[in-house]
């Protein structure tokens, strides 16, 4: 682990954090790895002058592909936990479905090892659900827990068998770990994007909807019954949103979306161009404005980038070849500023409870600023407007759905455990005799 | 239900206990006679079992002969049951044949209370689908008690029934017999081994034998997993070695003087690691050993060829 820092005080930026109520300029001291202390006129040794820059609890993403083992051409732990920093990430879980899958507790160890010497944030590992994702057998989900395993998912894949995620979760709430799904109904989703109009008109073979929320239903059917705690991943439609919605009391169920649902429509199917697959597919306006909605109203709990690095041979295709998946760490909350944010659908400290204190609370002590909370933060400059460039992307990968698009309010400086992880404030940081 | 069957657990008491025990005690020691003087003498049981069935059909035999009865076994193979005759006709069969007991052995649950709708005789239930098996049960209670030196040792006593509560007719016989003896119980499984409404008995869940023993387990009741909970369709458990980790007993959990017990048959290295089944903290040769007395017990109660009230 990284060795107990040294005080650093954050001088005068705007700090919002939700959790413990603070919107306001005022200084923030950090010691020994945690904040400890905020409140104006803070004086010490090692200073950063942050005027006119806001200051927010780290970012959190449940969410990510790292890739490692196995395809480490596309992305590694320390290129994937640099992109994260370089977001304003500081807690990462990483998906299982690598080359091998995450399903044995050797390969958790491995894992876990590897995370320590080689990730900028923390990263905590999500096993599969079921071995190899096959849908069949279970894992060693209470050895893979001793192994250091954080939650289980069959993400990329989803459980086709109602009776083998029903037993999943059965066994998971027994082995104590919480369960994030990835809703996907194959008999369905039999097509390369959403069955819509740009679909229709472009010839592409298109995906309902109906695929994700057939899933999503069952799965929420299933944690009602079951009392597992399940977190459903990526919903992209209104339906999938309004079921959420409806379950959110009668089970222990939280959800997420993307920061490309929420910005980004299947008009860009029209593109013909493979960058613009993912899975679940873009969806058609009025999915992304309830789906927004949702977030701002809180049926959806948080964002979670679905972080998914590709090479340029995966991309690079006609749209029903390209492997799906955007990269999502980098951009995830400048779309969502620009997009939502600044013209009014979301509230600025809306996004940072579901960027941060949400997911935070979710992973568990983290998304926070209150005194004696890990020194996990971001600080951002909302005004600076910037242009998504493939040679400035910190991921291994460039399979960024806004490459070229201007984007408002970036990262200026990541913090993690009170060490600067990512750093375009260098000068700002002054020493005092 | 009438006096004379033995068809499930869930009212027995603890008087009912006593009378059971002291007259398997009995019987063990030959006080009830032998198979010419015997205390079922000129009685005649019909075992009838559709399922396999080794420990408890022999046991059951051995019981009724040695005191004396007739006795007219059938089994699913070579009898009208292969050939597709119901459980209702077959029952009705040998009630007209005067049979003054009938034991029955079924796949379904519920089978013994049926039967015994369509017979005069005695119904003694040997186990049928998940439903009870009280027999097992009584058996169980004679071998602790023995173990522990009479049936008020048990007062008070932990017992943890571990492993697949959800498919086992035996743990729904020790439950309620257990706790009629004055035992705690708890149950020790995962979740897919277990009722979706675990809380159904109103007892602990427990998620690990360690735990079991935290929580002052004196006597560790081990279920059968039967293999094809592993392998077949969707297995509720994920690997032997998973399942033998947190719901194998080992020798560890035995050195403090906790007791094991376990149904048969034994998976070695899964429910129980292979070198504590003979340990002297097993009471497993005990209660293969308990099952002749207690069910000569149970047939001589049956039958009316000792007269006692039993609500069992």
């Amino acid at each position: 682990m990284r060795e107990a820092s040294r005080e650093l005080i954050i001088r005068g930026a705007h700090v919002l954090d939700p959790l413990s109520g603070l919107d306001e300029v005022t200084d923030v001291r950090l010691a020994a790895g945690r904040v400890a202390e905020v409140g104006a006129g803070l004086r010490g040794a090692r200073r950063l002058d942050a005027d006119g820059l806001h200051l927010f609890p780290g970012f959190v993403d449940v969410h990510a592909h790292w890739r490692t083992p196995g395809r480490e051409d596309e992305e590694t732990i320390e290129t994937g936990s640099a992109a994260a920093a370089a977001g304003g990430f500081t807690s990462v879980v990483m998906m299982p479905n690598t080359d091998p899958i995450v399903d044995k507790p050797v390969i958790v160890s491995g894992l876990v090892r590897r995370i320590e010497n080689e990730s900028r944030v923390r990263a905590h590992v999500s096993v599969a659900l079921h071995e190899g994702l096959r849908g069949e057998r279970l894992t060693e989900m209470r050895l893979l827990k001793e192994a250091g395993a954080f939650c289980v998912s069959d993400d990329g894949l989803g459980t086709q068998s109602a009776g083998v995620l029903r037993n999943g979760m059965l066994y998971a709430k027994t082995a104590g770990l919480p369960v994030i799904l990835h809703c996907e109904d194959h008999t369905l989703a039999t097509g390369a994007v959403h069955d819509g109009v740009p679909a229709a008109l472009a010839g592409i073979p298109g995906s309902p909807a109906s695929a994700e929320d057939a899933a999503t239903a069952t799965a929420l059917v299933l944690a009602t019954e079951t009392g597992a705690k399940v977190h459903i991943t990526h919903v992209s439609t209104a339906l999938s949103a309004g079921l959420v919605g409806y379950f959110k009391d009668r089970a222990d169920v939280t959800a997420d979306t993307t920061p490309h649902h929420l910005t980004l429509t299947d008009e860009l199917v029209g593109t013909l161009d493979g960058m613009y697959r993912v899975n679940p597919p873009l969806r058609p306006e009025k999915h992304r404005r309830d789906v927004g909605e949702a977030l701002r109203g809180g049926i959806l709990d948080f964002v979670a980038t679905d972080h998914a690095p590709h090479s340029l041979s995966e991309k690079d295709l006609p749209l029903e070849e390209a492997a799906p998946g955007f990269l999502g760490h980098e951009t995830a909350f400048a779309a969502i500023h620009t997009e939502l944010v600044l013209k009014d659908k979301l509230s600025l400290s809306r996004l940072i409870e579901a960027m941060a204190s949400a997911p935070g609370r979710w992973i568990g002590g983290a998304g926070t600023l209150g005194v004696g909370a890990p020194a996990d933060l971001a600080l951002v400059d909302l005004s600076e407007e910037w242009t998504v460039r493939p040679e400035e992307m910190v991921s291994r990968s460039r399979n960024s759905p806004y490459l070229g698009q201007k984007l408002r309010g970036r990262l200026v400086g990541t913090v993690v455990g009170g060490e600067l992880v990512y750093d375009r404030i260098g000068e700002r940081v002054g020493e005092r005799v | 239900m009438r006096a004379r069957d033995f068809i499930g657990t869930q009212d027995v008491t603890r008087e009912d206990l006593r009378t059971v025990l002291d007259l398997a005690q009995d019987f063990a020691k030959g006080r009830l006679g032998g198979p010419t003087d015997g205390a079922l003498s000129g009685k005649t049981v019909c075992l009838a079992f559709f399922e396999a069935s080794t420990r408890t059909a022999v046991s059951f035999e051995l019981a009724a002969r040695r005191a004396g009865a007739h006795v007219i076994s059938i089994s699913e193979k070579g009898s009208a049951i292969q050939k597709g005759e119901s459980l209702v006709d077959t029952v009705v069969t040998l009630d007209a044949l005067e049979a003054d007991a009938i034991v029955i052995r079924h796949p379904a649950a519920g089978a013994a209370r049926l039967a015994a709708r369509h017979t005069g005789a005695a119904l003694v239930n040997a186990g049928d689908g998940r439903g009870q098996h009280p027999t097992q049960a009584l058996l169980d209670v004679y071998a602790l008690s023995e173990a522990l030196g009479g049936l008020d040792e048990l007062d008070g006593r932990r017992v943890a029934v571990v492993g697949d509560v959800l498919h086992s007719r035996v743990a729904r016989s020790v439950i309620p017999t257990f706790q009629a003896a004055g035992m705690e119980v708890a149950l020790v499984a995962p979740r897919t081994l277990l009722p979706l409404e675990a809380h159904a008995w109103n007892l602990p869940v427990i998620s690990s034998v360690d735990d079991a023993l935290d929580w002052g387990a004196d006597v560790l009741y081990a279920l059968r997993l039967q293999k094809e909970r592993m392998t077949e369709g969707s297995p509720r458990v994920p690997s032997v070695a998973e399942y033998a980790r947190y719901y194998g007993v080992a020798r560890r959990h035995l050195a403090t003087g906790t007791l094991l017990m376990h149904p048969g048959p034994v998976n070695r290295g899964v429910e129980v690691s292979g070198d504590v089944v003979f340990d002297h903290s097993s009471l497993i040769p005990t209660q293969v050993a308990s099952g002749v007395a207690v069910r000569g017990a149970v047939l001589a109660l049956a039958t009316g060829a000792v007269g006692m009230e039993i609500a069992a």
